[in-house]
C-alpha cells in the first residue's frame, strides 16, 4: 500500500501539464484501421493510448459473448449483440456512418436508386460489386438486412415469415468478390478493374475517393428505401477501467474529438458540429431493424445459397377461357417481374403451356438481359380448348428437380390425368404455388399445393401481377 | 469506486497532500490482493491526472480541497449531467458525477443498485421499485425538475399527420408545436398505412419509434398511453384487460422491430430525416435543441415539430440519494440557483425547492425571453393515467417479450 502511495506521489510530483499515459486494449471493428491519426491526437490530449485489436463486428460480438480479454470494444453497432441477447455494457455512441453503395459513374442509370433497382441491374449481371462477408462483418450484414427489408416491401421490420421467400438472390448475383474482413478499401483497390461498385460504409467510400488510389471516383449512393446506420458505440468491457473510459469518451464526443473523427469521413454524433464537404449530403429513409436473431440466421442462410443455380417451372393455362383480359394480365404479370422479383443470372426457367393437353415445355437458362426477352417470347402462343392441368403438372414435376413450380389456371380439369393419379405418381411433389382465378377448383389445387409444402393463392381477390410477384423466390 | 482526493497547488505543479482516500469498492479483500495494487495505483494516478487535466484546461480552478466523485445510475435525465456547464457548476462545488446511463426500467432492477450514491429513474412507478428494494435503507428523494413525454417529428411529417386528422397545430406555436390525438394516431397505425399514403416520400409504415419498453420508462409509458386511449380514456384495472390491450398494441410495436435506447440524438442529427420520423422523446430534449439553434442562428429550427398528446402524462423523475454524497448532489441540483437556472436553459420544467410546482411558468418565461414560442401541453380535459405498476409490468412483458 505504502509503495503505491509513494508511486503516486512521485508520478504526480513529476508531472507537468501533460496527463499521465495509460493504455487500454480495444476490440475494434476492422474498418477502424484508419483511425491512427485520431488515436494519436487522443493520446496527446488525454494520455489515453487505445490499442486497437481489429475484428469483424459480428466476429467481435461472439468474442464478447465468450468473454473478451479487452478493456473496451468499439464496434459499428451493438444491435447484433442485443439480438443475440448479450447485455450491452456501458456504451457511448461517438460517430455515425451509413452503409452505402459506392458505384462507378454511369453504372446505375437512376438518380436516387432504391435497393430494388440496384437488385434489378445486379440480377442480370449489370453490376459487379465487392461486399464484406456478412458472417464476419457488420457492413456486409447491414447491407443484406437493407436489401432484404426493402425486398419484403412491408414497410416494417423483417419478421421470420418475411424471409421465407428468398428475394435477395437476384441482388447477390452481383457479388463479384467478398472480403473476409470489414476493411474493404484495400480489396477494392486491388480488384477495381473487375468491379463496378462496393457496398460498405460511407466513410470507406469517401476515403477511397480521397486516397488517390482508385482510377475512377466512386459516387455515393444512399439507397432511398433502406439506410442502415452504424453508430459506433464505445463499450466498456472491464468496469475497473471506468475512469479512463470516461476520459477517452469525453474527448471523442467533445469538439476536438468530433472534428478529428470527421477527418476520417465519419459523421459527428454532436448535432452542433457542422458537417463538412461530402458529409453534408442528406441520408435516405432508414429502415426498421429486425427484432429477432431468427431473421438474421435466415438471411445468412440465403446468403450461403447465393450463386447456386435456381430452377422454377411455370405451368400456364392456355385454354380458350383465358382469352381477353386474363391472358393479357398473365403476360403483363411476367413483363412486370423486375426488381427483387426479376429473373436472375444462373436461374433456369421452364414454361409449360397447356390446354386440353400439354402444348409446349420450353426452358431458358438466364445468362443476361436477352434471355429474359426470350422468356417473354415464350408466352406468345395461341389458346386452345380443354384444361389438362394435372397432366401439365406431371410434366412440370419431371423438370422441376428441387426447384419450385408455379401453376396458374382458371378452369376445372377436364382432360388427361386426374388429381388422384397425379398425387399417386408424385406423393412428395416439388414445392407448388397454385394461383387460381375464374372457376378453378380451390379444393383440388389446394390439396396439391398443400402436399408439396407450397400454398394456394387466390388471384380473384387481388391482382394476378401481385400474386405472381408474391411467389417469386419462394 | 469513490475516491476522495486531496490536492494542493504548490510551486509548478500539484502534489497529493495527505493522499488519503476512501475506497468503497472493490471490497478490502480484493484491495489487499497484490495483483490489484499496481492497476489500482495506476487508476489513482489516472484520477489525479484527470483532475489535473481539468485544472490545466481551465475548466476548474482548485485550491486545496477535495473532489467528491459521486456515482449514479441515470435514466433519461442523463442529458443534464452530460452538459458541460452543469459539470462546471458541480465542479465549483467540488463534485464530479460519474454517470452510468441505464434505461429506468433496467436501472431499478439491476443487481448492483445499492452500490451507487444515487439513482435517477424517470418516473414514479420506477421510483416505487427502488423504495421497495431498499426498505430498511436510507433513500432520500429530490425532485429538481420534470419534463413531459412527447412525440417529435419533422415539419412535413407533422403537416402530413395534420392532413390525416391526427394532429392540430397549436395557435401560438409558430409551427413548432402541435396537439396530438392519440386515438387518431392509433387508427392510422392500425390501418397499416404507409407514410407514402400520407404524401411523404417514405415507404415505411406509419408508426411511432420508441425507446425499448423493456428498458426505459418512456417506452413503457408510451405503451400505457396507447392502452389508455384504446380503453376509452381509462387505464386497464384488471389482468384480463391489461393483457387484451397489450395484445392489441403489440403489432404496432413489432413494426419497428428492435427498439433503440434514446431516439433524441439521432432525431436531432442534421443528416436528414433518416432516423425516426416520429419518435417518443422528452420535451426538454426538443427545447434544448431549439434553444441551442436560436443561440447559434437567431432563428428556431422550423424543420422539426413537437406533438403534445392531448391527454398529457406528467412524469415525476426523482433523484434518489443513498449516501451522504448523493444527498449533497440532490440538495445542490434542487436548490442551487445556478444549477436550477441551467436546468431551465436545458429545457426542463423546474420545480420549487420542496418539489412544489410554483415555478411551473419559469420555463415559458425563459423560452419567451429567448424568442421561442411557448407550447401548451396537455390541452385535453383528461390526463393519461397509467395502469398500476403491476398491470403495466404485465403489459410490457406481453408486448416486449423482455428477457
Amino acid at each position: 500500500m505504502r509503495a503505491v502511495l509513494a508511486l503516486v506521489l512521485v508520478l504526480v510530483a513529476g508531472c507537468t501539464s501533460a496527463p499521465q499515459p495509460v493504455t487500454l486494449t480495444v476490440l475494434a471493428g476492422a474498418e477502424l484501421a484508419d483511425l491512427g491519426p485520431v488515436l494519436d491526437e487522443l493520446r496527446r490530449d488525454t494520455g489515453v493510448d487505445l490499442r486497437l485489436d481489429h475484428r469483424g463486428t459480428i466476429e467481435a460480438g461472439e468474442e464478447i459473448r465468450r468473454g473478451a480479454r479487452h478493456d473496451l470494444a468499439w464496434l459499428s453497432t451493438s444491435r447484433y449483440l442485443r439480438l443475440a441477447g448479450t447485455a450491452v455494457p456501458v456504451a457511448t455512441s461517438v460517430m455515425l456512418s451509413p452503409v452505402v453503395v459506392g458505384v462507378k459513374p454511369g453504372r446505375l442509370k437512376e438518380n436516387s436508386p432504391s435497393w430494388a433497382s440496384i437488385a434489378s441491374v445486379a440480377g442480370l449481371g449489370g453490376l459487379r460489386y465487392l461486399m464484406a462477408d456478412p458472417k464476419v462483418a457488420g457492413s456486409g450484414l447491414a447491407a443484406l438486412i437493407g436489401v432484404a427489408t426493402a425486398a419484403a416491401g412491408t414497410g416494417a421490420a423483417l419478421r421470420p415469415e418475411d424471409v421465407r421467400c428468398d428475394k435477395v438472390q437476384g441482388f447477390l448475383v452481383g457479388r463479384e468478390a467478398v472480403a473476409a474482413a470489414e476493411d474493404l478499401a484495400d480489396e477494392y483497390v486491388r480488384q477495381q478493374d473487375q468491379l463496378d461498385a462496393v457496398l460498405t460504409y460511407e466513410s470507406t467510400v469517401l476515403s477511397l475517393n480521397a486516397s488517390g488510389r482508385i482510377r475512377e471516383p466512386l459516387e455515393v449512393v444512399y439507397p432511398r428505401d433502406g439506410i442502415v446506420l452504424a453508430d459506433y458505440p464505445v463499450m466498456l468491457l472491464k468496469p475497473e477501467k471506468r475512469a479512463v473510459y470516461d476520459r477517452a469518451v469525453a474527448w471523442m464526443t467533445g469538439e476536438r474529438g468530433q472534428r478529428a473523427l470527421m477527418k476520417t469521413f465519419r459523421r459527428p454524433v454532436d448535432p452542433a458540429v457542422e458537417r463538412t464537404g461530402p458529409l453534408r449530403a442528406e441520408l435516405g429513409t432508414s429502415l426498421y431493424f429486425p427484432g429477432s436473431q431468427q431473421v438474421v440466421d435466415a438471411l445468412l442462410a440465403a446468403y450461403d445459397r447465393a450463386g447456386k443455380p435456381g430452377r422454377v417451372v411455370y405451368v400456364l393455362d392456355y385454354s380458350t377461357s383465358m382469352a381477353g383480359p386474363r391472358i393479357d394480365g398473365l403476360r403483363d404479370a411476367f413483363a412486370r417481374l423486375t426488381g427483387f422479383e426479376g429473373f436472375r443470372v444462373g436461374e433456369s426457367v421452364t414454361v409449360v403451356r397447356f390446354a386440353g393437353s400439354v402444348l409446349a415445355a420450353d426452358t431458358v437458362e438466364v445468362r443476361g438481359a436477352s434471355d429474359v426477352a426470350a422468356l417473354q417470347a415464350l408466352l406468345g402462343g395461341e389458346l386452345e380448348d380443354g384444361t389438362a392441368v394435372w397432366s401439365a403438372l406431371d410434366v412440370a414435376y419431371r423438370q422441376a428437380g428441387d426447384g419450385a413450380v408455379v401453376v396458374m389456371t382458371d378452369g376445372e380439369n377436364n382432360a388427361g390425368m386426374g388429381v388422384e393419379e397425379l398425387l399417386a405418381a408424385w406423393p412428395r411433389p416439388a414445392r407448388t404455388y397454385a394461383v387460381r382465378f375464374g372457376s378453378a377448383d380451390p379444393q383440388e389445387l389446394g390439396r396439391v399445393a398443400g402436399a408439396s409444402g407450397g400454398r394456394l393463392i387466390d388471384a380473384e381477390a387481388g391482382s394476378l401481377a401481385a400474386a405472381v410477384r408474391e411467389v417469386r423466390g419462394c | 469506486m469513490r475516491h476522495t482526493l486531496r490536492e494542493n497547488l504548490s510551486s509548478g505543479g500539484i502534489v497529493a497532500e495527505e493522499p488519503g482516500f476512501r475506497v468503497v469498492e472493490p471490497s478490502r479483500s480484493v484491495f489487499r490482493r497484490k495483483r490489484f495494487l499496481l492497476p489500482f495505483g495506476i487508476s489513482v494516478v489516472v484520477a489525479l491526472a484527470g483532475a489535473i487535466a481539468l485544472f490545466a484546461s481551465g475548466t476548474v480552478a482548485l485550491p486545496a480541497q477535495e473532489v467528491l466523485v459521486v456515482r449514479g445510475m441515470i435514466g433519461s435525465k442523463r442529458d443534464f449531467f452530460q452538459d458541460p456547464e452543469v459539470k462546471r457548476l458541480l465542479m465549483a462545488h467540488r463534485i464530479q458525477v460519474q454517470m452510468t446511463p441505464v434505461g429506468s426500467r433496467e436501472l431499478v432492477n439491476r443487481d448492483d443498485l445499492d452500490d451507487y450514491d444515487f439513482v435517477f429513474p424517470s418516473g414514479q412507478s420506477m421510483v416505487e421499485v427502488v423504495y421497495e428494494r431498499r426498505k430498511n435503507k436510507s433513500t432520500n428523494p429530490y425532485r429538481p425538475f420534470f419534463t413531459p413525454i412527447v412525440l417529435a417529428t419533422y415539419a412535413d411529417y407533422a403537416r402530413a399527420l395534420r392532413d390525416a386528422g391526427v394532429v392540430r397545430e397549436q395557435g401560438d406555436g409558430d409551427g413548432l408545436y402541435y396537439d396530438l390525438s392519440v386515438p387518431a394516431l392509433i387508427k392510422v397505425m392500425q390501418q397499416g398505412r404507409f407514410w407514402s399514403d400520407l404524401g411523404t416520400g417514405n415507404n415505411n409504415r406509419v408508426i411511432t419509434q420508441i425507446p425499448d419498453p423493456c428498458r426505459t420508462y418512456s417506452g413503457a409509458t408510451y405503451v400505457g398511453m396507447l392502452a389508455f386511449a384504446l380503453n376509452d380514456n381509462h387505464p386497464p384495472t384488471d389482468d384480463e384487460a391489461a393483457v387484451r390491450l397489450a395484445r392489441e398494441i403489440k403489432p404496432l410495436l413489432d413494426v419497428e422491430g428492435q427498439h433503440g435506447d434514446d431516439h433524441a440524438p439521432k432525431y436531432l442529427a442534421p443528416d436528414g430525416r433518416t432516423f425516426g420520423t416520429v419518435v417518443v422523446i422528452y420535451e426538454h430534449q426538443f427545447l434544448a435543441h431549439q434553444l441551442a439553434v436560436v443561440e447559434r442562428t437567431g432563428q428556431p429550427d422550423r424543420t422539426r415539430a413537437l406533438l403534445y398528446p392531448e391527454a398529457q402524462h406528467e412524469t415525476a423523475p426523482e433523484l434518489l440519494a443513498f449516501t451522504p454524497a448523493g444527498n449533497r448532489l440532490g440538495h445542490l441540483i434542487s436548490e442551487e440557483p445556478a444549477l436550477r437556472r441551467r436546468a431551465l436553459e436545458l429545457g426542463f420544467r423546474v420545480l420549487g425547492p420542496s418539489g412544489e410546482t410554483s415555478d411551473y411558468g419559469a420555463l415559458s418565461e425563459h423560452l419567451r425571453a429567448r424568442g421561442l414560442p411557448t407550447p401548451t401541453s396537455g390541452i385535453g380535459d383528461t390526463e393519461t393515467w397509467l395502469p398500476n405498476r403491476k398491470l403495466l409490468e404485465r403489459m410490457i412483458l406481453e408486448v416486449g417479450g423482455c428477457a
